[in-house]
């Protein structure tokens, strides 16, 4: 299976919900030059969660093929290539993101391939999300959105049906306060 | 300290990220923080944070890998203590 995540931040709810600069919160989970990156950043509160949203991202990415879960954000190391686009390495796998963001929220998606596929992705309001999924996939494959079906995986990653036919080839879906967000590729 | 402690006071720190308050009213040694109380996972450094100031105990890497459940944290607190 082809393997991709996606996190999406509400950032007014960051803001109320975390305090990234309660003693011990950055050591934890990041790593010393994401530290720094964070310190010497003109903003450093969306450093955090942009940092963070990668993380979350590629973790979700790793998990959707590897049956096991763990709070290990540390060992999620990202860097930058350039203003939304970055690199997250995790046991010498790499993960690429590229993320896009406004005042409200932040949104990260990351894929394990460097190769193009095609991916589709939208951030909308969190309770709209399992219905947007079903009318971006009908508009895409002509089916009737209320006979598309979500169904999970072994290991809990969702995936959507037609009947016995299976329409994506990997699904990821992210909620957080107000928004939710989905990222998928299509079955060929 | 008995498990039954651990647990009280773990219950005690957790309440604040908690989500799901069906979840809570049921917490027990099987509950997991992500999947039954629905805490956000930016949210697991704080109660890891928390646990290192309620039980005065260090938490490393390797253990705070683990900790997404009731029983795996209260595992870790009785190792650190008794470290």
């Amino acid at each position: 299976m082809h393997s991709i995540g996606n996190d999406i931040v509400d950032l007014n709810l960051a803001k109320v919900e975390s305090n990234w600069q309660r003693k011990g919160f950055l050591e934890k989970q990041f790593t010393k030059t994401e530290q720094e990156e964070i310190h010497t950043s003109e903003d450093p509160f969306f450093k955090v969660w942009l940092f963070w949203s990668m993380k979350e991202a590629a973790y979700k990415c790793y998990t959707q093929s590897v049956k096991k879960r763990f709070f290990a954000p540390k060992q999620f190391e990202c860097s930058l290539l350039s203003w939304n686009q970055g690199v997250v390495v995790f046991k010498e796998i790499k993960f690429y993101t590229s993320s896009s963001f406004d005042v409200l929220y932040l949104h990260t998606i990351a894929s394990e391939a460097q190769k193009e596929i095609k991916l589709f992705s939208s951030v909308l309001a969190t309770e709209e999300l399992n219905r947007a999924v079903k009318e971006r996939l009908a508009a895409l494959t002509g089916i009737a959105a209320e006979e598309i079906e979500k169904r999970k995986t072994e290991v809990g990653a969702p995936l959507f049906y037609h009947k016995k036919k299976r329409l994506t080839k990997a699904c990821s879906l992210s909620h957080h306060g107000i928004y939710g967000a989905y990222l998928f590729c299509l079955q060929n | 300290m008995t498990k039954e402690e651990i647990i009280s006071k773990l219950t005690t720190l957790v309440k604040p990220y908690v989500q799901n308050e069906e979840g809570f009213k049921n917490m027990n040694e099987d509950t997991d923080f992500i999947n039954d109380l629905e805490i956000n996972s930016a949210n697991l450094v704080d109660i890891i944070l928390d646990v290192e100031d309620e039980f005065k105990v260090e938490i490393d890497n390797d253990s705070m890998e683990k900790m997404l459940s009731v029983k795996a944290t209260v595992l870790v607190i009785q190792e650190k203590m008794n470290a």
